[in-house]
């Protein structure tokens, strides 16, 4: 048998656990609403989704919803990414996938860079001059 | 009645690959697995190597695969399954013999954890404390050491470095008591990525565990004191 | 100390077997652990659906149209759909684990008051969309 070490190195998983824990929560109580109407309803027509047309949604980002966008876009986008990133890294190893240091710096990082291309995208949005 | 038991065999001395075999067993409504497998050795074939002690679920010794689930033999009635039942030895460990698992992984885990209390004040007086005080950690404090969460636990078996659910159900036990200042010395082999960080809760320990511990919840407890150590490490020099 | 040699055929060794990469598959319990592992999958969709939104709105009228085209498609709502049907899955098992890691109150209350949260919402999501 291997010996024992008996003070194993600190792991860095309670960052990657606080986060995918956020983004579980986000994936519960924000998403299931957010998926049946925009992904579903909305399009099939059994909705009347009149502020989802161009002109008022940049009204809307026009008018002071900018830090309740951001808080949407985090709570919607970038936390649903690090919990996806999370259960995809840890889903490797169950495969038996052995990606090491590489799958885990794809799966966060990836995370990461959709993040911060989201908050990009919204920043766009909100500094658009009106049409 | 009887019932079909297909146990797998395996000889340390002589094969290469465990192969099962076949035994017909009495049955009536209170045979318990270890019972057949008391009636198998007696009566049909004194070869047959299995460990049991107490048969009453306390011992934590006659732990098998009973159709692929782990269960303890004692407690396991053949009434409750069909006419053939298969038996293994527990999953996740080498096996020595037949249905006798090699549990030292095991035990070397629980060692690690520390699982007694730690209490450098050598004091006359016995410890108070309060029913509040017991209830903390009391969920977590019947552990037999059977072994049968390691079966049950994915984890464990792609990892057997994985400390596991009784050690670190174990260790959270400890940490919770009133009377324990042992936390200390065991947070740094939690907070390795084969302690608490190992598990991504499946959750099949709870399931299996005989006494109702728990574990999956221990374990994810752990996570949260381990992720708190974490953070008071980041503002400690 | 000299080492002894010893006969290998004679010693006595334990049997190890290697778990196999689909060990998920022996049991129903492993197979829905997996199967909410997974719902990060059709989420991952819905969150490129988002991202896809979010890009015609800064562009222009013509993108944001073009998405909206998107969205209707058939593929893309059956996916959405599952996304949906997951984040139910993912829900159910997440509300459920969550009195279990952090005790803070009995643990049906707890639930019910996590699935109250998700409904609240949905309709406060309803109300600002749907009926406006």
């Amino acid at each position: 048998m291997k010996p024992v070490n008996t003070q194993p190195k600190r792991s860095d998983e309670p960052i990657w656990w606080a986060l995918f824990s956020a983004g579980g929560v986000c994936f519960a109580v924000f998403l299931p609403g957010l998926m049946l109407l925009l992904g579903v309803l909305w399009p099939l027509g059994f909705l009347e989704l009149s502020p989802l047309n161009y002109a008022s949604l940049q009204q809307l980002a026009a008018f002071g919803y900018g830090i309740p966008a951001l808080a949407l876009v985090g709570a919607c986008i970038c936390l649903p990414l690090f919990h996806a990133a999370h259960r995809i890294h840890h889903g490797m190893h169950d495969l038996k996938l052995n990606t090491g240091l590489a799958g885990k710096l794809l799966c966060y990082g990836l995370a990461a860079l959709l993040s911060a291309t989201a908050l990009a995208l919204l920043w766009c949005v909100l500094k658009q001059p009106l049409v | 009645m009887e019932k079909t038991l297909s146990i797998v065999r395996y000889n340390p001395e002589l094969d290469s690959q465990p192969h099962s075999q076949s035994y017909q067993v009495p049955v009536d409504n209170s045979t318990s697995v270890l019972d057949a497998l008391l009636y198998i050795q007696e009566q049909l074939d004194p070869t047959l190597a299995f460990r049991w002690s107490c048969r009453m679920a306390i011992c934590g010794s006659c732990s098998v695969m009973v159709n692929g689930i782990p269960k303890l033999g004692c407690k396991t009635f053949l009434r409750d399954y069909g006419d053939e039942v298969l038996l293994e030895p527990l999953a996740h460990f080498a096996t020595e013999k037949d249905l006798v698992p090699d549990i030292n992984v095991f035990l070397q885990h629980l060692q690690q954890v520390k699982p007694y209390l730690i209490n450098p004040e050598q004091s006359e007086q016995p410890h108070k404390q309060s029913p509040q005080q017991l209830a903390k950690y009391r969920k977590f404090a019947n552990c037999i050491n059977c072994g049968l969460c390691y079966s049950a636990c994915p984890q464990f078996g792609l990892n057997p470095e994985f400390l596991g659910p009784a050690a670190l159900t174990l260790a959270q036990r400890y940490n919770l008591d009133s009377r324990d200042q042992g936390k200390a010395e065991r947070m740094p082999e939690l907070n390795g990525k084969n302690g608490v960080w190992g598990c991504t809760f499946v959750g099949f320990c709870s399931d299996v565990c005989p006494k109702h511990l728990d574990p999956a919840a221990a374990v994810n407890q752990g996570k949260v004191a381990s992720a708190t150590d974490f953070v008071i490490s980041m503002f400690k020099p | 100390m000299t080492e002894q040699k010893v006969n290998s055929s004679s010693t006595p060794k334990p049997y190890h077997s290697e778990l196999s990469a689909f060990w998920w598959l022996k049991h129903r319990y492993y197979l829905l652990y997996m199967l909410r592992e997974a719902t990060v999958l059709p989420l991952l969709f819905f969150l490129g659906c988002l991202m896809y939104g979010l890009y015609s709105l800064s562009q222009s009228e013509q993108h944001w149209l073009g998405f909206v085209a998107f969205m209707q498609q058939g593929w893309v709502i059956a996916l959405n759909l599952l996304a949906f049907v997951a984040s139910l899955f993912h829900a159910k098992t997440f509300f459920e684990l969550f009195p279990r890691v952090m005790p803070l109150a009995p643990a049906a209350l707890m639930i019910a008051g996590q699935w109250l949260a998700t409904l609240g919402v949905a309709t406060v999501l309803f109300l600002m969309l749907g009926a406006g």
